[in-house]
């Protein structure tokens, strides 16, 4: 065995250029397939922080006939109690309770269907951090002689308006009669998704509520977990302790996301398995012409009593191990890769990245990879290596050694 | 004295070819222990059909090959690979050797396959080695020795491992005279030492009387068998 190993590592080197050449492709096939998969995967990654951390939270609790009807109509009886119960909890970070419902925002020559959130400002920077997306005004300071209003940028843009102007929202109150009043937007803020810049907009719920007419009135209870992997224990343990109203997870309220980030693994697996398909061709080349080459050879290592198995083996060996090579170089290089990008950032703006935040994504990735993908990986390129070298292999054997010795 | 290879009536046709080709007809021999067998002819007689067949590497149309009294034909595929490693040393004409392997890793490479003592597969390298004329050249690799050089190495890796005997198709066919002489020399001289079987085969009548041996193939029959005392 181990002259076998011998023999098959300096057959490597027998025809250096060749070998490198295959150990090079390997290696860029890994880096791309890597570099491709991290470009993905930080992706992925951000937009769920981005969505859980500044938009959804782990957990919301409603009304069960809010999430069809989200009106003033349907609140959650003794909202903040629960939400102050809750906080108590010790998986619980934070609980923000709020008066949520749709509406329209109006400034004077345009008008938007949007969400109104009202919000305890304190409570709900603990919970969005929606005082750190600020971008312009203040956060909740009231400084003015109507109540204040904070709305996303993109909301801004469309109204045609901008820090100071007036706007009208337009909702209806607990009975459902219709309200219309006049807000100032104190602030702008920015997150990736232009979608949810353009729907939501924050008021106070002490404001809020005094002008549905219910003092007490909670729609929605934002829960910010501190295990954010607790999320679906926690979801039966709220729903077990409040039967009637409906509990979500971020899973349940943005399924595509939650696919999208289960299958990523095998997905982005798939991806790089493809590339290495194509290196395998080249590398199935290689080996057959290097068999080939050396057929002679085989013939007369197996006329002198070396068994068939051993051949095979020996020239799987050699795949193997120049597979080996390109894959611990490739690997270790696309990991350097992913670590500098994970510092640096990529910032995708400069390939039209700026479009990219509408789908809710941010313009400057982190990627981040597990080193288990790593793992996988180096098994795949080996895998297929060996596959490749299956049929050279195959072809090594089968020349009868009375052909071979002739040499004629 | 022992028999060590005998034929009975062999034959082979190449059916493959346009017309099939009778490349030997009812050869029937006997090799006793410590021969030293030169097989001549003309090309095309039947000289490296006759050594691959006797050598288990081609199977013969009709007739038996019996070595130390196993016909084999009876053994399966795996038991040849292991008869030919433990029973019979060769030399072909080229391409013997491993080129990666350096002199003395080539020698030991056989024994290597019979899995003998490691110690014991050294010494016996550098000795053959020796024998052949090549102790200054233990670890070079075959790229890097002359033609007749490596005819040496592949002599002293057939005999290092003992076998019953030893087949050389041709071995000095790529060898300038004296090159061809030499290894002719020390192969007699290990038969005599060795007391192993030697059967080569030639269509250069130069090297023919160094054989204690003489067989004639003329289009696949024997037309003479003549044995000299040398
Ligand atoms: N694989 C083969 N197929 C067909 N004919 C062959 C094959 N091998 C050898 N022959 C023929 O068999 C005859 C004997 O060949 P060979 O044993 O190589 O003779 P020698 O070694 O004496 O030159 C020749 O006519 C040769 O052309
Ligand atoms: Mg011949």
């Amino acid at each position: 065995m181990k002259t076998l190993l011998t023999i098959s590592w300096r057959n490597i080197w027998r025809n250096r250029s060749r070998s490198l050449i295959i150990i090079i492709a390997i290696i860029l096939g890994l880096m791309g397939g890597v570099f491709s998969a991290a470009v993905r995967l930080g992706t992925e990654q951000q937009q769920y922080r981005e969505s859980v951390e500044h938009q959804i939270s782990h957990i919301q609790v409603h009304h069960t006939d809010f999430v069809a009807n989200p009106e003033a109509r349907f609140r959650i009886a003794q909202g903040f109690e629960i939400a102050k119960q809750l906080t108590e909890h010790p998986a619980i970070k934070v609980a923000s309770p709020r008066t949520v419902f749709d509406g329209m925002a109006a400034s004077a020559n345009m008008n938007s269907g949007i969400r109104i959130k009202g919000v305890d400002p304190d409570t709900e920077a603990h919970t969005t951090s929606l005082d750190k997306l600020i971008v312009e005004g203040t956060y909740f300071a009231e400084n003015g002689r109507l109540p204040s209003v904070i709305i996303g940028r993109e909301l801004a843009e469309k109204l045609n308006s901008g820090v100071g102007s007036r706007i009208v929202l337009t909702f209806q109150d607990i009975e459902g009669e219709i309200i219309s009043a006049s807000f100032r937007i104190e602030a702008l803020y920015e997150v990736s998704s232009s979608r949810f810049e353009e729907r939501n907009v924050f008021v106070r719920t002490t404001v809020l509520n005094s002008f549905i007419g219910d003092p007490g009135a909670v729609t929605e209870i934002a829960v910010l977990l501190e295990d954010s992997d607790e999320y679906r224990k926690l979801k039966d343990e709220i729903q077990a302790m409040h039967a009637n109203l409906e509990v979500r997870h971020w899973a349940d309220l943005m399924p595509a996301l939650f696919y999208s980030l289960e299958f990523l693994d095998q997905s982005l697996i798939w991806m790089v398995g493809i590339i290495m398909l194509g290196v395998s061709f080249g590398l199935l080349n290689t080996i057959l012409m290097s068999v080939l080459e050396r057929i002679k050879e085989f013939g007369v290592l197996m006329a002198i009593g070396m068994k068939k198995t051993k051949v095979f083996a020996m020239v799987l060996l050699e795949t193997s191990l120049v597979s080996l090579i390109g894959g611990v170089i490739g690997l270790l290089l696309s990991f350097g890769m992913v670590e500098y990008l994970y510092v640096r950032g990529i910032d995708l703006s400069s390939v039209g990245g700026d479009g990219l935040s509408e789908f809710g994504y941010a313009s400057v990735i982190y990627p981040e990879i597990d080193p288990v993908f790593y793992f996988k990986l180096m098994i795949l390129v080996v895998a297929f290596a060996v596959v490749a070298a299956i049929y050279p292999a195959w072809k090594a054997v089968r020349f009868v050694p009375a052909e071979a010795v002739r040499t004629e | 004295m022992k028999t060590v290879i005998r034929t009975n009536n062999l034959s082979k046709v190449y059916k493959d070819a346009a017309a099939p080709v009778h490349a030997l007809k009812n050869v029937s021999l006997e090799f006793i222990q410590g021969e030293f067998t030169a097989i001549v002819g003309p090309s095309g007689s039947g000289k490296t059909t006759f050594l691959n067949v006797i050598g288990g590497l081609d199977k013969p149309t009709e007739g038996s090959v019996v070595i130390d009294g196993v016909d084999i034909a009876t053994l399966k595929e795996s038991q040849l690979f292991d008869f030919r490693l433990r029973h019979i040393g060769f030399v072909f004409q080229s391409y013997n050797l491993i080129p990666v392997l350096t002199a003395t890793e080539n020698v030991s490479f056989i024994m290597l396959l019979q899995k003998q003592p490691k110690k014991e597969m050294e010494r016996r390298a550098k000795e053959m080695l020796e024998q052949v004329g090549l102790s200054d050249k233990l670890d070079v690799r075959p790229g890097k020795l002359s033609g007749g050089q490596q005819q040496r190495v592949a002599v002293a890796r057939a005999l290092a491992s003992k076998p019953d005997f030893v087949l050389a198709d041709e071995p000095t066919a790529n060898l300038d005279t004296e090159s061809a002489f030499n290894l002719l020399d020390i192969m007699a001289r290990l038969n005599k030492e060795e007391n192993i079987t030697l059967i080569f085969s030639t269509h250069d009548q130069r090297v023919i009387e160094r054989a204690s041996r003489v067989i004639t193939l003329v289009d696949g029959a024997v037309a003479k068998d003549e044995a000299f005392d040398r």
